[in-house]
């Protein structure tokens, strides 16, 4: 029997129990549209922030201090100063290091620029000229004395006034002092568009936040390094003295707290983390999917087993007809695969649905995730295939003689 | 042991010594010690009380069931050995069934039915369509193409069951009780399509409890207990003669018989 004459059989069966066809596909509906709907969350959560980071290599690593949430997936950063001035400067004297640019934020309350002031909005952040080493400026460059700035481009258009290279900008702080900079330059954000504004400005002249060192003396401290590597060959054996240096000798090695873990990363690595933590959500995901498609596979087996004592007299017709077992094993079959690929079409189509009206309410960008809609399809017939093959074998072993009596 | 032989040439059908055994509370010899032969283009009868093996004897001429003991060869091919594959392409292209219940694919259209044999028999893949349209139209049934069987009537059920038997113009027809459902009107119509197609040279084993359906057939083997009991040749009951130059041809309704209980 060729193929297009079983699937016309099957058809017509699947049409003539609508309901039941339809509740029979549900779990794997179900299973399938999950998996869907959160691979498109997850892709547009993924694409939303990893998306438009400069992947680009540079001879440049973070310095920042992490720890694992108690329950829950993934790290979380810890924003203590931990990172003393003798920290940098010892790690400024190690081959390779070609600079370290510590960086910390300042507790500026309100940005004003050519009258018009923004309230919480802008983040200060203090730091050294080294820290634009490797940045990419959209016009101007590094501040050069004490009353000067380097704005991102979000801080830049966060006034309608589009602050830019010579404008003045003033800076109130929680304390109420006030201090006026000049802007340096407009440097584009690494992180894109997700960047909140921010403003840099010398550390040296303005921050302030200190620690008790180990020694007993009083250091100031940051929560944050940038060290530049001489060249891209040196970047990892810099990365490994640098995480040798703080985890062994460092005054942060002392400070941190005890579940606190010193993380030396480029910026591939931080993509990298990101992409684990995706990846980790995932295995997540496909596991409750797993179970959901095998309690659909459970379904369309019971309702196939239905379906066949139903059938029993319309087997022993086709077999006094002439259809062999292989006949009969194909047509069930046939069935069943069909059901698990309507399941997973629906299901796709379903878990599409859904997950762009997640993403539209969640303001990320739509991602297809073309292969995992492959893999449905594919799960979608091999969930046919399994949970038809016992029914069919038992439909296939159906004796005619006793079908025919069968009232 | 009773022999039936129908023709004295190349026989479609013959039976050895055939006995099929029920293993109940105590063994039941549906068939017991059968020896029969149809010659081709022949049509029997056989008659008997219920439960007298009529319908053993045809599901194993139609090679549904294998006999326990003896031996049954369908067009040449012994029906004992051959495989599950094989006899299910014996039935599908030398047999042609015709019950009692008709035994029609609910869900399935006149056309969708009569086409069913042709798709299990992966031979004639050209034109099934058509095929089955023109059988349709054969037993009268050129206006009910796309009717399910629940739209039509008992005898209009039956002659699509016809049409159905006839798809892969099987040279055996195995027919069940055919008008058992049937009221006598509606019986007159099966049983005169069954004459054409005997006419046309199929050989036709009919099951009957009625002595009327039995007439229209050559010869009549009557069942009991599972043996045959006695044979009757009723070629002179009825203007077979004409229906001798009908068919052009002479030879296929001789017969020789003999009958011992
Ligand atoms: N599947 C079966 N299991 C047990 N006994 C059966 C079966 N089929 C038929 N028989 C028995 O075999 C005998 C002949 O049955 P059957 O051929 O159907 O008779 P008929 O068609 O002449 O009424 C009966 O006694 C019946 O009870
Ligand atoms: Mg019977």
């Amino acid at each position: 029997m060729n193929l297009r004459e079983s699937l016309r059989i099957s058809w017509r069966s699947i049409r003539a129990h609508k309901l039941r066809s339809a509740l029979t596909t549900l779990g794997v509906i179900i299973g399938i549209a999950a998996v869907i709907t959160f691979m498109v969350l997850g892709g547009g959560f993924s694409e939303d922030i990893v998306g438009d980071i400069e992947a680009e290599q540079e001879p440049a690593m973070t310095v920042q201090t992490q720890t694992t949430p108690e329950d829950g997936f993934g790290v979380m950063l810890v924003e203590t100063p931990i990172y003393t001035e003798s920290d940098v400067d010892a790690l400024e004297q190690r081959e390779g290091v070609e600079y370290v640019a510590p960086q910390g934020s300042l507790d500026v309350v309100q940005a004003e620029s050519g009258g018009e002031q923004l309230t919480g909005v802008v983040d200060a952040q203090a730091t050294t000229a080294d820290r634009f080493e490797h940045a990419t400026f959209v016009d101007g460059g590094p501040f050069d004395g004490a009353d000067e700035a380097v704005v991102n481009e979000q801080a830049g258009q966060a006034f309608e006034g589009n602050v830019s290279v010579g404008d003045e900008l003033e800076l109130t702080f929680e304390d109420g002092e006030t201090t006026t900079v000049t802007v340096t330059g407009v440097v584009e954000s690494e992180l894109g568009e997700q960047t909140p504004p921010q403003v840099f400005v010398p550390a040296d002249e303005h921050y302030t936040t200190t620690v008790e060192t180990p020694d007993g003396d009083e250091e100031r401290a940051y929560p944050t390094l940038q060290i530049g590597a001489e060249g891209l060959d040196d970047v990892d054996p810099v990365q490994e003295t640098a995480v040798d240096y703080l985890e062994e000798e460092s005054h942060a090695a002392e400070l941190k707290g005890d579940d606190d873990e010193i993380a030396v990363q480029t910026v591939e690595d931080a993509i990298e983390q990101f992409d684990d933590l995706v990846g980790q959500l995932t295995v997540f995901i496909g596991a409750v999917a797993g179970i959901a498609l095998v309690v659909g596979s459970i379904g369309i087996a019971n309702i196939m087993i239905v379906s066949v004592t139903e059938r029993t007299r319309e087997i022993g017709i086709m077999k006094a007809v002439g259809a062999t077992k292989r006949d009969i094993m194909q047509l069930f079959l046939v069935e069943s695969v069909v059901l698990g690929v309507i399941g997973a079409v629906v299901g796709v189509a379903a878990g599409l649905g859904f997950g762009y009206l997640g993403v539209w309410l969640l303001g990320w960008p739509m991602v297809y995730p073309l292969e995992w809609v492959a893999i449905a399809v594919a799960v979608g017939t091999g969930v046919g295939v399994v949970s038809g093959l016992y029914p069919a074998w038992r439909g296939a072993r159906v004796d005619p003689i006793e079908a025919l009596r069968h009232e | 042991m009773v022999a039936h032989d129908t023709g004295p040439g190349a026989a479609a059908v013959t039976a050895e010594s055939v006995r099929r055994t029920y293993h109940l509370a105590e063994p039941v010899h549906a068939i017991d010690g059968v020896s029969l032969s149809l010659g081709k283009g022949s049509f029997t009868a056989v008659m008997g009380p219920s439960g007298s093996g009529k319908s053993t004897l045809m599901n194993l001429v139609g090679c549904l069931d294998t006999p326990d003991e003896g031996r049954i060869e369908v067009g040449g091919h012994s029906v004992g050995e051959l495989s599950d594959a094989e006899r299910a392409r014996l039935r599908g292209t030398e047999i042609g069934f015709v019950f009692q219940t008709f035994n029609l694919m609910p869900r399935l259209t006149a056309v969708e039915n009569v086409r069913l044999p042709m798709v299990f028999h992966d031979g004639v893949e050209a034109d099934r369509q058509e095929r089955a349209r023109s059988l349709l139209e054969r037993v009268g049934l050129g206006d009910r193409l796309e009717h399910e069987p629940s739209e039509l009537s008992g005898g209009q059920r039956q002659r699509v069951a016809l049409a159905r038997a006839l798809a892969n113009e099987p040279t055996l027809v195995l027919a069940d009780e055919p008008t058992g459902n049937l009221d006598t009107e509606t019986e007159a119509e099966i049983m005169e399509l069954l004459v054409e197609l005997n006419e046309a040279g199929a050989t036709i084993l009919l099951v009957t409890h009625e002595r009327a359906v039995a007439e229209y057939a050559d010869h009549v083997v009557n069942l009991l207990d599972g043996e045959i009991e006695s044979l009757e040749h009723l070629s002179d009951a009825r203007d077979v003669t004409a229906r001798e130059q009908a068919a052009g041809g002479a030879g296929n309704r001789r017969s020789t018989g003999e009958g011992e209980a």
